[in-house]
């Protein structure tokens, strides 16, 4: 079964265009990810494909069928809301059953699946309870429960972790991936938080201002960003990006001076990642001095954030590497097969 | 769309009767009395200096303006201040007793008009503006204490706390505080006492029959088996009813509030 | 000074029975005061009509009297029922349908709203005499058209006939209340939470399920608020039925109120009066009992 999403364009009443030009095509069996800062159309379109919002123009296909015109009930998805959305006047058990029930399943089967997916999230023995007697977690593995209940071919979930704190959220995420490894259903995953992004998805989709940036895997997202959005979006800390010029077969801008034999010449940005700079106490003969001025360590690793007159940089070594503190000299190194470069104008990778 | 057309249907069903109401009070006694019903005629005034002046119906207005603005005033006077109490303050029985203020609504007015008739004749209250104003703050007392606790309990706690670290004493929250920031759910409040206060109509028709006869009693005085002065009668329903209508586009938004005993905010 | 810290002792921790005390008192005063007179009344023989009658005790009389020897009241008693649940009932489900209307389908809610207020905050004398200009047997508007659409004989008019006048005067309170009911369920329908009702239509519900499974349940504390009101203000209606009819023709539309008042204020039997307004007290209360415990147990189920 394939998803896809043609020339999706969705512009709300008060004139804001939520999704411009939208193109997305999956597989069944993916977890894909729509990832991007607020604003980015990302819930719009988890909306769309669910049949809640109608695009201004465009259409979604399932299997090659178009399917714009269905009813959300026609579409064999199902949705996990950011609150939750849990019916607070019946039990959690009913609120599990109620898919299958305005399905008429009947009444044997509707209990066996419910305590079938009950025990998948390891929510047996809250059955009885109502939502307002839930903790976070809680209510969101029973939201995950009546979602995948009735078998649907898609799941859809918006920022389903945003409300947990941070170690529920860690540990809710890895109970998504094993779900998605033992159940194989298609997940459609929202989020804002890239590492949520990094780790869950088999594909993850950039959006920014409504437009589909890039669409790889996290490994290829990671190491060749499509564009400085992507690249300074996805990462912690976010990749260090400089503007700057190539003239006579050097990156310059203001100490830099960067020998590239291949580049042509133009104003270009560049890119490198903070694990991927070089870290020397001593000068060498590809090294530029910088000025430390803050660190911070995060065992095993430690951040620096380092100066050079209107260039500031962000590199992670090892805490082992050097003894340092603030107001040292180090000396970086940019290894040439780490280095990205952008175009300044559009952002747009450059070879 | 089918919608807006039930809707508009509904509109006129609505609007229809009023509008009727308020054309005989401009038509001439031929337009209004005549066989086929007559929607377009030459207006008239002469209905309203009648009766009026020749009348002398302007003191029912007085009346009216009186008793409606002094229960208004008495119970935001006497209410406002208890509704802070369940508002802000917990003591035992405070639910019991506010049960009671609502139970208070429940009293049919038949009930308690044949008991307060013979009492008010005793003290030599009957026919008296005074009387009715009591009588009208046995229900809207109520009112104002319950729609007031709502708005009071709207306003977070931390504005009292702030003005107790500033020095004043609760009385002193209370009036130099909380009264302004609730202003405007007490003028809500005001305007439909003085609705209810205004449009009702038996304790005024056993307590104020004569001389300090409102507007509404005023009605079925125009409507006699000998023959009713329908332009007349109209014209005086009018007058009782027009500020109304003005006053409900204002208070509209807390309308639901009010007549829920505060249980929906709307 | 001991005055000064005496007096912000009162404003401070005196503050609760300091505002409270004069309204519980006014309504202690003025609502049991009464209440108590007119239970004491009740039993003596009190009229204003015959000299002789100036309160004399009486113990039950009155009371078996009003139960045994009035067929009148107790053709009001049937009358204000029929009118109480016809109304309620009607308003109930035309007000709903309304609100459903307003909330699913119409966008500029607020004029419309306002708009569908007058009638209930036109004083309800006046509604009364409206409705009866528009019935009246010669030149009624209503009369008329009516009469041209061969719905109503030329010698009958709505508020003049024995078997119609009851449902007439039903309608001109339906006509009344509705929109009451309406805004009260639409401010109901609008606070629901909406994420809830997009789950459900994910899971694959649809309109007809989501109105019996989540509409209803969810608002049911707000329909029974307003049928309770409805039905208290229905017991108590006085005013424009006085004006459209009187209570006639005949005893046909003489509800509780308007017999009890006929009682004192016409007879001037004061003293079986106040049997009669105890009785009428009594009724309100065992509906609100009533109702309150249907509400409860039906919340159990």
């Amino acid at each position: 079964m394939s998803v896809a999403f043609r020339n999706i364009r969705k512009v709300f009443a008060d004139g804001t265009v939520a999704l411009d030009d939208f193109n997305l095509a999956f597989d069944k069996g993916e977890f894909v990810v729509l990832l991007g800062p607020s604003g980015s159309g990302k819930t719009t379109a988890c909306r769309i494909l669910a049949g809640l919002e109608q695009a201004s123009a465009g259409h979604i296909e399932v299997d090659g069928r178009d399917i714009s015109d269905l009813p959300p009930r026609a579409r064999r998805m199902s949705m996990v809301f950011q609150n939750y959305a849990l019916y607070g006047h019946k039990s959690v058990r009913d609120n599990i059953a109620y898919p299958l029930r305005v399905r008429g399943t009947p009444r044997a089967e509707i209990s066996h699946r419910v305590e079938e997916v009950a025990r998948l999230l390891h929510i047996e023995g809250l059955l009885r309870r109502r939502p307002r007697q839930l903790s976070g977690g809680e209510a969101q593995r029973v939201a995950v429960a009546r979602a995948l209940v009735w078998q649907p071919d898609i799941c859809l979930m918006d920022e389903p972790l945003s409300n947990l704190d941070a170690i529920l959220r860690l540990q809710t995420r890895t109970e998504l991936k094993r779900l998605h490894g033992e159940l194989g259903t298609t997940f459609v995953f929202v989020t804002h938080d890239q590492e949520e992004a990094m780790t869950l998805g088999t594909r993850i989709a950039v959006l920014n201002h409504g437009r589909l940036v890039q669409f790889d895997t996290p490994k290829e997202t990671y190491h060749r960003p499509a564009t400085r959005f992507v690249a300074e979006f996805i990462g912690r800390p976010a990749m260090n990006t400089l503007d700057g010029n190539v003239e006579a077969g050097a990156f310059r801008a203001e100490i830099f001076a960067l020998p590239l034999p291949r580049r042509p010449d133009g104003p270009a940005v560049l890119g490198i990642r903070p694990e991927h700079i070089g870290l020397y106490t001593t000068a060498g003969p590809d090294t530029l001095p910088f000025r430390l001025d803050v660190l911070e360590v995060v065992e095993p690793d430690m951040l620096l954030f380092v100066t050079s007159g209107n260039i500031s940089l962000v590199v992670r070594a090892k805490a082992e590497a050097a003894e340092l503190a603030p107001g040292a000299e180090v000396h970086l190194a940019f290894p040439a097969e780490r280095l990205h470069f952008f175009d300044p104008e559009n952002g747009a990778r450059l070879p | 769309m089918a919608a807006l057309a039930l809707i508009v249907v509904v509109l006129v069903i609505t609007l229809t009767p009023y509008l009727w109401l308020v054309m005989t009070s401009f038509k001439t006694r031929l337009d209004a009395l005549a066989d086929v019903p007559i929607w377009l005629f030459t207006p008239t005034l002469e209905h309203y200096p009648k009766v009026f002046l020749d009348k002398d119906y302007l003191p029912l207005v007085l009346n009216s303006l009186i008793v409606a603005g002094s229960v208004t005033a008495l119970s935001l006077l006497i209410g406002v201040p208890g509704a802070y109490v369940f508002a802000r303050h917990d003591f035992p029985g405070k639910e019991d007793l506010f049960f009671f203020f609502l139970t208070t609504r429940m009293a049919p007015p038949i009930s308690v008009v044949v008991p307060m008739f013979l009492l008010f004749s005793y003290v030599g209250l009957i026919d008296s503006r005074i009387a009715l104003i009591l009588a009208h703050s046995t229900f809207n007392l109520s009112l104002v204490v319950w729609m007031m606790r709502g708005f009071f309990e709207d306003i977070p706690r931390e504005i009292d706390e702030a003005a107790q670290m500033d020095g004043h004493t609760r009385a002193g929250t209370f009036f130099w505080v909380l009264l302004p920031v609730a202003a405007p759910g007490i003028a809500a409040t005001a305007v439909l006492c003085f609705i209810l206060s205004w449009n009702e109509f038996l304790y005024a028709l056993i307590l104020a029959s004569f001389e300090s006869r409102t507007l509404t009693v005023g009605i079925p005085g125009l409507v006699t088996p000998h023959g009713t002065l329908w332009g007349q009668v109209a014209a005086v329903a009018v007058v009782a009813t027009l500020p109304i209508i003005a006053f409900t586009f204002l208070v509209q938004h807390h309308l639901v509030r009010g007549l829920t005993f505060g249980a929906i905010k709307g | 000074m001991i005055a000064g810290k005496l007096a912000s002792s009162i404003l401070d921790r005196g503050v609760g029975p300091l505002f409270l005390a004069p309204s519980v008192l006014l309504l202690v005063v003025l609502l049991l005061g009464p209440f108590v007179y007119m239970v004491v009344i009740s039993f003596t023989d009190l009229s204003y009509a015959l000299p002789d009658r100036d309160g004399n005790f009486l113990g039950f009389d009155n009371y078996r009297r009003l139960v045994r020897d009035d067929p009148v009241f107790w053709e009001s008693f049937r009358t204000t029922m029929i009118f109480v649940f016809g109304v309620v009932s009607t308003e109930f489900l035309l007000g709903f349908a309304l609100a459903l209307l307003l909330f699913h389908h119409i966008q500029r809610r607020r004029v419309i709203l306002t708009l569908l207020l007058i009638p209930m905050m036109i004083a309800p004398v006046a509604v009364g005499l409206m409705w009866k200009l528009m019935l009246h047997g010669e030149f009624g508007m209503l009369t008329y058209y009516l009469r041209a659409l061969g719905l109503l004989d030329p010698q009958t008019a709505l508020l003049g006939n024995h078997q119609l006048v009851l449902w007439t005067v039903m309608l001109v309170d339906v006509w009344e209340w509705t929109p009451f009911v309406t805004l009260v369920i639409l401010a109901g329908l609008l606070s629901l939470p909406r994420e809830p009702f997009e789950a459900a239509v994910m899971d694959g519900a649809r309109p007809w399920q989501i109105f019996r499974d989540m509409t209803l349940p969810l608002l049911r504390p707000i329909i029974a608020l307003v049928m309770l009101l409805r039905g208290i203000d229905a017991f108590k209606e006085f005013d424009k039925v006085f004006i459209l009819t009187g209570g006639g023709p005949g005893n046909t539309t003489e509800l509780l109120s308007i017999y009890t008042w006929r009682v004192n204020f016409r007879n001037w039997d004061l003293g079986y009066g106040a049997t009669n307004a105890f009785m009428v007290y009594l009724v309100v209360l065992i509906f609100c009992a009533v109702f309150y415990k249907a509400v409860y147990w039906s919340r159990s189920t």
